[in-house]
């Protein structure tokens, strides 16, 4: 077989493509890291709560998928201040693996609330854009994909903005930084919690518009994977740092399109764990982790 | 001596529900559904007080389906190709599943809580990977194999002789439970759990105490494991399943987390009400009832419900003064 | 205080469910005492595998309803006709799941019978039950042979109603090598004898691993010409398969053989046309043929193949052809949309139920046993072997022809629609090789 410089490409397009969403997904969940100190398992279910909402909208209005960012993200970032609220502010600073117990309660919830409402069967939608290809050297890039990695790197951007330009951006980066302190300075640290978990769970949400609209097939027990390599993912590029999240996220996604094309399709999701459990063993705290605590 | 041990409402109310345990088949013996649903419930006793039992060191596991399944798979190959009996190859699941457990658990020691949850579930997805592939010829990949039923099943009334067989093995793992818990191992093991570094301090190396927990748990895990396939009579790698590694941590959240006797009340409280659930009719309504349950019991009764007595007397104390 | 009202209001409503679900369970009479005939219908009604489940059911609920309109089974040692009595067994799409459902249909309700099955893992691990207690089931999924063909346990009670895994490889080869090699070779001028490259790509599930060694034992069974250039598994579920597809092109076969459920085959054909540009064949697998996968798959269907069964849009013309419109559009008035395949097969079950029983003239375990095993009734809706449903001696299996649909365009739904192309005695139109299609290179 001979593996060309056009195949490796274009195998690396795809992970570039599959990194978007980990990206999404881990930058959320290592937000709400950096701030809370906890773990939400069921961070996946908001990328699931994200793609249905996508397709809900669609279906009633019709309106470009990705418009309907600006439908799904606000109500993901509702869903995430009311779970936050209800279930995660409770438990803070009670047993250690609480947080991790609470997510398999919330799992269950989300999953079958969704498909009590649109039943479980495969879903899928499709985009305007779908049949439209640019050639790019020796590869075709489906237009879709393109603008999927335009709109990943527009809400980093906005998202780095709003972390260090505004009040309330500052505040998320103080309580991150020393909870104690932000305290001290008259930050109400439990509306930032809040915040906070909202806006992961708001980031999971465009994920999920952008898993739905590139064509790629969901039902309600599609976020838990995704979820816990989100997590592998942070756990590489350090916890609360959100440039890791990115170069993990990409790297998970490149090591497991170059697995699937190497050992086959059914390593894909053991290897980003064997390359989790490699670096834990080096590097108990992960590789850019600090001890803290 | 008798009249003193009994005066003790918890040995009291051990005892009556032992005697429930080896009465009930007297009045539904004849009836296959229950005695199924019995036998189940006795398996995840013991594989929920195995996992239970991780956490008394201060660890826990999203993957323990790891060891449920390893055990499954060492008993059931030892069985089917060397053709012993199920119930001697049990003990060599176990075995297997531990000394998996203890090397997997190297890795482990060192980790934090959330890493830790991490790995343990990771493994999960690589063992199931490398049976249905690189193990394939071995295990029979996707495919699975029979097994030698625990008691063959030409035998009158075998499934309730298998019922009493699994209820003594139950009652022998919590008896052991136990006893290493009041052991001094099991006070080492609380004293990591509250609090590692005092523990250093005190002379304690937590790394062999966490490992012992590891490999214990495994055990366990490992015997529930190749009872439920000698159950059944045949395995497949679907025994890996992510729903496999929940169970347990469901049913002893439910019953008590770090107590001997939460995992079996939660086990039997979760089961009747999910099969309940099941019989009205409930399909995801059933799992949305669990998953509320579950995240009211870490709220509102963070000990589960073997402290609901103790939480009733409490609070029925405040409202009178 | 709120906390604990919240809290003691769903212990107590957690103790009324449980109380009402106990009384949910009593044990029922037998059938000669109740007047009607039980049957026990195992279906996924939750978890991984409901949305077959459900297809399941519903057209079990349908052939139940049809035969009661009539009258009901007429059984000669009661002397007149029962009505048909179906409950559900939901097996939650788990081995511990089935194992309950199947033990409290056969001594909860006592069922005199057994329809259903899905998954291949659900029900080895519940065919120890059904073999200790005897009771007549007949399988309509399992399709994987190591299922059917145990033979640590007595199997004489189980009736397996599904081409396995065995029959649809070997249908799906002979159709590669009948049709499609003469064809390639003829339009491209290639050497009769030059080996057709065939990739598979297949779900890495009991199911999928079946269709493969199917595939490769009857390439070399009957040294044909025909070369597997590449296995490729992908995780169940699967939703990205452009890596995958990128590492099968590079390997440059003429054909890809696809075992996938209906929710992985659209993405891959999409992605295989779309994003690879892959410009291959592909040939799916009976059960894809969905409306779901028409609709799904818009254009890139175009000139695909598929093996078939039970297609919704295809319908073998002769004696099957009055019943699958009939059962099609009455599903569809009762339920709204199409049943699937495994509807149809379980439906047929329950009429292959009531024939056994008629047969024996009595719903006594053994005695319906031996009418199945004895079993020929007329082929109903899916084209059989002989045109007529009977069990084979060795392990009660009944033998289904298989036939290949291809997909066009068609312009008035703006969807692809099959059309049947194999075999002869069936076939609507011939193959066409499609003009998009570039053959591998050796």
């Amino acid at each position: 077989m001979d593996v060309s410089i056009s195949i490796l490409s274009q195998v690396a397009f795809w992970g570039l493509y599959s990194g978007c969403i980990y990206i999404l997904l881990a930058t959320g969940l290592n937000l709400i890291f950096g701030v809370m100190k906890i773990v939400n398992f069921a961070h996946g279910e908001f990328l699931m709560l994200g793609t249905y909402i996508t397709f809900f909208l669609f279906v009633i209005t019709g309106f470009n998928p990705y418009v309907l960012l600006i439908g799904s993200v606000p109500v993901l970032i509702v869903a995430g201040v009311i779970v936050e609220r209800l279930c995660f502010r409770p438990i803070l600073g009670t047993g250690k693996l609480n947080e991790i117990f609470i997510s398999l309660g919330l799992i269950y919830i989300f999953q079958n609330m969704v498909a009590l409402i649109w039943t479980d069967e495969w879903r899928s939608m499709k985009s305007p854009f779908s049949d439209i290809t640019i050639a790019l050297g020796p590869v075709q890039l489906p237009l879709d994909y393109l603008i999927i990695i335009v709109v990943t790197a527009v809400i980093l951007v906005l998202l780095h903005f709003f972390l260090k330009r505004t009040p309330i951006g500052k505040a998320i980066r103080a309580t991150s930084q020393n909870r104690k302190g932000a305290m001290l300075m008259g930050i109400n640290v439990e509306k930032i919690n809040m915040l906070t978990f909202g806006i992961g769970a708001g980031l999971a949400g465009a994920a999920g518009t952008l898993w739905a609209v590139s064509g790629q097939v969901f039902n309600p027990y599609m976020g838990s994977i995704p979820a816990i390599k989100g997590f592998a993912i942070i756990i590489l590029g350090g916890l609360g740092s959100i440039p890791g999240a990115i170069v993990g996220g990409l790297a998970i996604g490149m090591v497991e399109n170059f697995t699937a094309f190497t050992l086959g399709g059914s390593w894909k999701d053991a290897v980003s764990f064997i390359l989790l459990i490699i670096i834990l063993v080096v590097k108990p705290t992960g590789l850019f982790g600090e001890d803290e605590e | 001596m008798n009249t003193s041990l009994f005066r003790d409402p918890l040995t009291l109310a051990t005892a009556i529900v032992v005697l429930i345990a080896f009465l009930i088949p007297l009045f539904v013996g004849s009836n296959l559904y229950y005695l199924t649903v019995l036998v189940l419930m006795l398996i995840f006793i013991i594989y929920a007080s195995a996992w239970n039992f991780l956490t008394f060191s201060g660890q826990g596991s999203l993957g323990h389906a790891a060891f449920f399944g390893l055990g499954a798979y060492g008993a059931s190959l030892m069985a089917a190709r060397l053709g012993l009996p199920s119930i001697l190859t049990l003990l060599f699941g176990g075995i297997f599943a531990a000394v998996i457990g203890v090397l997997i658990g190297l890795t482990c020691v060192r980790l934090r809580e959330w890493f830790l949850a991490m790995v343990t579930f990771g493994f999960a997805v690589i063992i199931q990977t490398l049976v249905v592939s690189q193990l394939a010829p071995v295990t029979g990949g996707w495919d699975g194999f029979p097994v030698p039923k625990l008691v063959p099943s030409g035998i009158q009334g075998s499934l309730m002789i298998e019922y009493y067989i699994i209820l003594i093995i139950t009652i022998a793992t919590i008896i052991l439970f136990r006893w290493l818990l009041k052991s001094r191992i099991g006070l080492a093991l609380a004293a990591i759990r509250e609090n590692e570094i005092e523990a250093r301090a005190a002379g304690i190396n937590p790394v062999p105490f966490k490992l012992f927990a590891f490999g214990v748990s495994a055990f366990f895990a490992g015997i529930a494991g190749s009872l439920e396939i000698a159950h059944f009579g045949y395995v497949t790698p679907e025994i890996f399943g992510i729903d496999l590694s929940f169970w347990p941590i469901i049913y002893s959240i439910t019953g008590g987390l770090g107590t001997l006797a939460g995992p079996v009340i939660g086990t039997i409280v979760v089961t009747l009400l999910w099969d309940g659930l099941n019989a009205m009719g409930l399909t995801y309504a059933r799992f949305i009832i669990i998953g509320v349950l579950l995240v009211l019991i870490i709220i509102f009764l963070p000990k589960g419900l073997v402290s609901l007595p103790a939480e009733i007397r409490k609070r029925m104390k405040r409202k009178d003064t | 205080m709120k906390r604990e009202n919240i809290f003691s209001v769903f212990l107590a409503a957690c103790l009324v469910l449980l109380v009402l679900s106990t009384g949910c369970t009593d044990q029922q009479p037998p059938a000669a005492q109740s007047g009607e005939v039980k049957i026990g219908v195992i279906a996924s009604m939750t978890g991984a595998a409901s949305t077959t489940g459900k297809d399941i059911w519903q057209s079990a609920e349908l052939a139940a309803d049809e035969i009661n309109a009539k009258g009901g089974i007429k059984i000669n040692s009661l002397g007149k006709s029962v009505p048909i009595r179906l409950i559900q067994g939901d097996d939650e799409s788990t081995r511990e799941g089935g194992m309950k459902a199947v033990s409290k249909l056969i001594t909860q309700d006592n069922v005199d019978l057994l329809v259903g099955g899905y998954s291949s893992a659900v029900v080895s691990a519940h065919q120890s039950i059904v073999a200790e207690n005897k009771v007549p089931y007949i399988i309509s999924g399992a399709s994987s042979s190591s299922v059917s063909h145990r033979n640590d346990l007595d199997t004489s009670y189980m009736f397996f109603h599904r081409p396995n895994t065995d029959d649809s490889g070997e249908a799906s080869v002979l159709f590669i090598e009948e049709v499609v090699r003469p064809a390639v070779n003829a339009k491209f001028g290639f050497a009769a004898e030059r080996p057709f490259r065939v990739a598979v790509i297949y779900q890495d599930s009991p199911f999928g691993k079946g269709q493969l060694d199917a595939v490769k034992n009857v390439i070399k069974a009957r040294s044909l010409p025909i070369e597997v250039v590449a296995e490729e598994p992908f995780k169940m579920g699967e939703s990205d398969f452009r890596t995958v597809l990128t590492s099968v092109k590079a390997k440059n076969p003429d054909m890809i053989y696809s075992v996938t459920f209906l929710n992985e085959l659209v993405p891959l054909t999409q992605q295989a046309r779309r994003d690879v540009n892959f410009n291959t064949l592909i040939m799916a697998i009976e059960n894809n043929d969905d409306p779901d996968y028409y609709k799904g798959v818009g254009t890139y269907g175009e000139g695909m193949v598929m093996e078939s069964r039970f297609s919704p849009y295809a319908v073998p013309k002769g004696s099957t052809e009055v019943a699958t419109t009939q059962f099609l559009s009455n599903f569809d008035k009762k339920y709204g949309g199409f049943a699937g395949m495994m509807g149809a097969a379980t439906y047929e079950s329950i009429y292959i139920a009531k024939e056994a029983i008629e047969k024996a003239g009595t719903v006594e375990k053994a005695k319906v046993k031996d009418a199945l095993s004895n079993l020929a009734m007329p082929q109903m809706m899916e084209i059989m072997k002989g045109g007529t449903i009977q069990f084979s001696p060795d392990f009660r299996e009944s033998k289904f022809d298989l036939y290949v649909v291809q997909l066009s365009m068609d312009q008035a739904s703006g969807e692809p629609r099959p059309e049947i192309i194999w075999p002869e005695n069936l076939e609507a139109r011939a193959f066409v090789v499609p003009d998009w299609y570039t053959p591998g290179t050796s």
